[in-house]
């Protein structure tokens, strides 16, 4: 009778903690948000409790108020699991009366997570999550892309090491929907430069052997080897790329880099290799103050989505301000073609066509170990791209909002 | 031989079906509705998954393939050709059943770890197709923004109470189906098997024909729940080909107990609420449900209900033995 | 494409095949002891990565010492969980203990996110064998040949171990009879906890040979372990000499699919299983199912 008093007891004991979880939202009626990401699996360092703590930077900084109410902030794992995010989101806007969800990386959780914004007509502002999918064909009213899209990768990292002299591209994709956007893009970017992809290999994802496709790549003697992948499939490339030898021999042009994969291997392994971010911690005095405060809150430093996502909610809650009100149609109408600046957004306006951040974006050399002085000093900026340069031009936008 | 509690008394059984019934009825008012529908999809998943593990011995380490397997048939032909709920369901449980057809006649050649093993290789091979196939499952990004079906002709299903009671009702008739199975004479049949199959041999049952009968049961209630879930959630996933799933199923019916029929229907809850929690309370979930899994699987193997039925019986033993003492 | 780079390609596969079979080989002596199948092998695979980027951060040895040590100390806490969760669990059917490794390996690979993240660790290749040599077509690195050297003798010794020692003896003997074993004065206990020891070993080792070639992160042995069921489903469970073979195979004939079919590459080695199993259904090695 023991063991099934036990084994009962602990149901009873989690059924009745679930039972007492649900706050009433209390008499003072705050403005709740919510950050939705992964904070248990691959993109947990590049974004994770990192953001959650950005987001309270962002609110303290905002004075903890707006419209004369206080603000509070939420935290969901969604576990990369889509099922488990957009039911969390769900419930997040309909039962914790949360008026924006913020950073949601992976595509799938994110297309899911904007499906539910979208049915229930409540703000999300997508940062981690690159996939172009979120302004194109499944953008909707209430969802904003908020960081980059695989195009801006393409326009500024494509263009550049072709007009470099990197003419011959030898292809590596993830064969899922974001590596096959990000391969379209960069063909278009290289051919549009004057180069040319001599080869593509569609490899599975995930994929942690990339050892066939670096053989056959030797065998075709390209300028420029292409990884259109990203996260651990990238860093597991790099890394045989210089078990291999290949760095010393041709450019690497790695579509989607972060600071946390550039950590994952250290400076060296990428040193040399051009990519493109959306802001960089230690781009000017701004950014620097900044992170400097992140790195006292947390003890580490920041990686740019986690700028991003501090941007996103400040924006917001400026919006709300504007608006008077948190009534999520309101707040989209004051976000719409607003104009603004801040630490991570520069020359920036939210395109009102596509719910498309458009910002000033960089192109960033990786410096080898030698010459980095401080923790995630990694990059070098080698040029300042304008928004209107770096994304998708108003004519090409196919989404209806 | 995986334990099971011996065939469930009369009186506990009603009390166990009345139980969930209660729970079930219970659920959309203390739980978030969302939550509640995917309590019901999966304490079926699981039912349907104890069917197999618990009257036939046979642990399946690939049951996703049928879940998600009729999640995509079902989600695919509400998306592209618009079909009603019904025939929709109906067709994603057909693939589900074919599916389990074709695995079940190889894998249910061998037994034990061999069929584990064999069945969690062709539920990955399943995984990866349905990545390979990208133009049609949506790959990575998975199957989205599938519009809720029609019930019958006017009525859709865009209330999620509404579609809480109709999944509840496809899991009552589904956990029915089981019990029914399990009390028939076929079922009687899969349990002589079960302890003893060379037994059952030489008694003239083709025993694989039996084990591949119940695989593919099994498989096709696994698919039911499929089919609701890409509709309770308007998209659905590789996540529900991924072997990870067919590991949470697996979880949940251990936890519940083995070879109940009843315990996947409290397994499921338990698992699922506490997940559903620590994703907001930790962001290490697989350590503590790692963890009392260990404990389970080690200390009470009968599970939640296993030990429970255990127990009442025990004690009626003992009462019986010595009245009034 | 010429026949060269084909050939260098085949070739490149047995560096695969080269951790399939550790892989394949640890689980084959686990269940040709114990009977059981160990779920947490790829958990292992990965606390051998990790040890040997532990023991360079922290104790300053470089990569051959952590050859040596990393799988010690994966074994020995093979022999600490044998000891005090699986041999409890030995004497009820065998897929409990499938379920218990299974609850492992979720708890194993949340417990190292809690100390290294998700992102993963950078591990060097070590000094001597940093280079590539020139094989005529085409440059090609030398660590992956050592792989291939190291993962070839060491199966190589722990075949003819197994054949040919007296441990070897006493193992066959306790696999084939242990209560006849017991009586001899073999103590069966200690040897199952060394035998799986040893396995998980053979796991740990497998890891240290990855980490110079594959990013370190908790989760790099989860996806593996599936991969591996299919090789030891295709060998046939019970044989030594078939797992290594079939290790070797498997790795060229995914190489071979990445080269000629890309996108295919992940799923050929289950549609290999499937083959196998429709022609013969105890593996290309297994004994047959009564003899089991």
């Amino acid at each position: 009778m023991k063991r099934a008093v036990v084994a009962i007891g602990a149901f009873v004991l989690c059924t009745s903690m679930t039972a007492a979880m649900p706050a009433p939202a209390g008499a003072e009626n705050p403005v709740i948000i919510a950050v939705v990401n992964d904070q248990s699996k691959v993109y947990a360092d590049l974004s994770g409790q990192g953001t959650v703590a950005a987001v309270h930077m962002a609110v303290e900084d905002y004075g903890g108020a707006v419209l004369g109410r206080s603000i509070k902030v939420l935290s969901v794992d969604h576990q990369n699991d889509p099922a488990l995010g957009a039911n969390k989101a769900h419930e997040l806007y309909e039962q914790d009366h949360v008026d924006a969800i913020f950073d949601v990386p992976t595509s799938s959780v994110a297309l899911a997570v904007a499906g539910v914004a979208g049915a229930d007509h409540k703000i999300l502002f997508v940062t981690t999550g690159g996939t172009d999918a979120l302004n194109m064909g499944q953008c909707n009213k209430y969802t904003f892309h908020y960081g980059y899209d695989t195009y801006a990768l393409a326009q500024n990292t494509g263009k550049l090491i072709t007009e470099q002299g990197g003419k011959r591209w030898y292809m590596i994709t993830a064969n899922y929907a974001f590596g096959q956007s990000m391969l379209a893009n960069f063909s278009n970017a290289v051919k549009s430069a004057g180069g040319e992809v001599i080869h593509n290999d569609m490899v599975p994802f995930p994929n942690t052997d990339f050892s066939s496709y670096l053989i056959n790549a030797q065998a075709m003697n390209p300028q420029v080897i292409g990884l259109m992948n990203a996260g651990d499939d990238t860093v597991n490339a790099m890394k045989q790329i210089n078990e291999f030898g290949i760095k010393k021999r041709m450019e690497v042009g790695i579509g989607l880099l972060f600071e946390s994969d550039i950590a994952a291997l250290g400076p060296d392994y990428w040193s040399g290799s051009t990519i493109t971010v959306g802001s960089y911690w230690n781009l000017d005095d701004k950014t620097r103050a900044w992170a400097a405060r992140y790195k006292k809150r947390t003890g580490k430093m920041p990686t740019w989505v986690m700028m991003g996502n501090y941007s996103a909610v400040t924006q917001y809650l400026d919006a709300v301000a504007r608006a008077k009100t948190d009534d999520a149609d309101a707040v989209v109408k004051q976000l719409e073609g607003y104009k603004f600046e801040d630490v991570f957004a520069r020359h920036a306006y939210i395109r009102a066509q596509d719910h498309l951040l458009i910002h000033d974006m960089y192109v960033a050399k990786i410096k080898p170990a030698s010459q980095v002085k401080e923790p995630y000093d990694f990059l070098q900026i080698v040029k300042t791209v304008p928004g209107e340069d770096s994304y998708r031009p108003l004519s090409a936008v196919t989404c209806h909002l | 031989m995986i334990a099971r509690a011996a065939a469930l008394d009369r009186r506990i059984a009603l009390a166990l079906a009345l139980g969930a019934l209660a729970l079930g009825l219970l659920l959309p008012h203390v739980l978030y509705v969302g939550l509640a529908t995917d309590i019901v999809i999966w304490a079926l998943f699981a039912a349907a998954f104890d069917l197999l593990l618990g009257y036939t011995g046979l642990l399946s380490f690939g049951h996703a393939m049928f879940f998600g397997g009729a999640s995509y048939v079902a989600g695919l032909l509400i998306l592209r050709a618009h079909w009603s709920f019904f025939p929709a369901v109906a067709a994603a449980v057909l693939a589900a059943t074919a599916i389990a057809a074709l695995v079940g006649a190889i894998a249910i050649r061998r037994q034990g770890i061999y069929f584990a093993m064999i069945t969690l290789a062709f539920g990955q091979m399943l995984y990866f197709l349905a990545n390979q196939f990208g133009d049609w499952t949506g790959g990575q990004d998975g199957l989205q923004n599938v519009q809720r079906p029609t019930l019958i002709a006017g009525i859709r299903l865009d209330n999620d109470t509404l579609l809480y009671y109709i999944a509840l009702a496809a899991a009552v008739l589904g956990v029915a189906s089981v019990l029914r199975v399990v009390n028939s004479p076929f079922g009687r049949v899969l349990s002589a098997i079960r302890e003893n199959e060379p037994r059952a041999t030489s008694l003239g049952y083709r025993t694989s024909a039996y084990k591949l009968v119940a695989f593919v049961l099994s498989g096709a209630l696994a698919g039911l729940a499929g089919a609701l879930f890409v509709i309770a959630h308007r998209f659905t996933s590789l996540d529900t080909l991924d072997w990870h799933t067919s590991g949470e199923v697996v979880i949940m019916t251990v936890l519940g107990g083995i070879g109940t029929v009843f315990g996947p229907l409290f397994g499921a809850p338990f698992y699922l609420i506490i997940n559903d929690r620590l994703s907001t309370l930790t962001t290490s979930p697989g350590l503590v449900l790692g963890i009392i899994f260990i404990i389970v699987v080690s200390v009470f193997r009968r599970g939640m209900i296993g030990e429970l039925v255990y127990a009442l019986r025990r004690r009626r033993h003992v009462e019986h033995v010595a009245p009034g003492a | 494409m010429g026949a060269g780079y084909l050939a260098l390609q085949i070739f490149n596969g047995l560096v695969s095949g080269a951790y399939f079979a550790l892989l394949s080989l640890g689980l084959a002596i686990i269940f040709g002891m114990m009977r059981i199948v160990n779920f947490a092998h790829g958990a292992m695979y990965m606390l051998g990565a990790f040890g040997a980027y532990l023991a360079a951060k922290y104790l300053g040895l470089p990569f051959w010492w952590a050859l040596v040590l990393a799988p010690v100390a994966v074994g020995l806490l093979g022999a600490l969980f044998e000891r005090t969760l699986i041999r409890r669990l030995m004497p009820l059917d065998p897929l409990y203990n499938l379920l218990l490794t299974f609850g492992l390996a979720l708890v194993i690979e949340d417990f190292m996110k809690l100390f290294f993240g998700t992102q993963g660790t950078p591990y060097a290749m070590p000094a001597g064998l940093s280079g590539v040599i020139d094989l005529g077509i085409t440059v090609y690195p030398i660590y992956r040949l050592a792989v291939i050297a190291i993962s070839t003798l060491v199966c190589l010794a722990v075949w003819f171990a197994i054949e040919k020692t007296p441990l070897g003896a006493k193992i066959r003997a306790a696999t084939e009879n242990p209560q006849l074993t017991e009586a001899f004065g073999i103590d069966v206990s200690r040897l199952t906890t060394f035998v799986f020891a040893f396995g998980v070993g053979l796991a740990g080792l497998a890891g240290v040979l990855a980490a110079p070639t594959t990013n370190v992160t908790p989760v790099m042995g989860s996806d593996i372990i599936i991969t591996t069921f299919a090789v030891v489903v295709i060998g046939g469970m019970g044989s030594i000499k078939g797992s290594i073979f079939t290790g070797f195979i498997v790795g060229i004939i995914a190489a071979l699919g990445a080269v000629l079919y890309p996108p295919i590459a992940n799923t050929l080695i289950f549609l290999l299983m499937a083959a196998v199993l429709i022609v013969r259904p105890t593996g290309l090695f297994g004994a047959p199912e009564g003899q089991r």
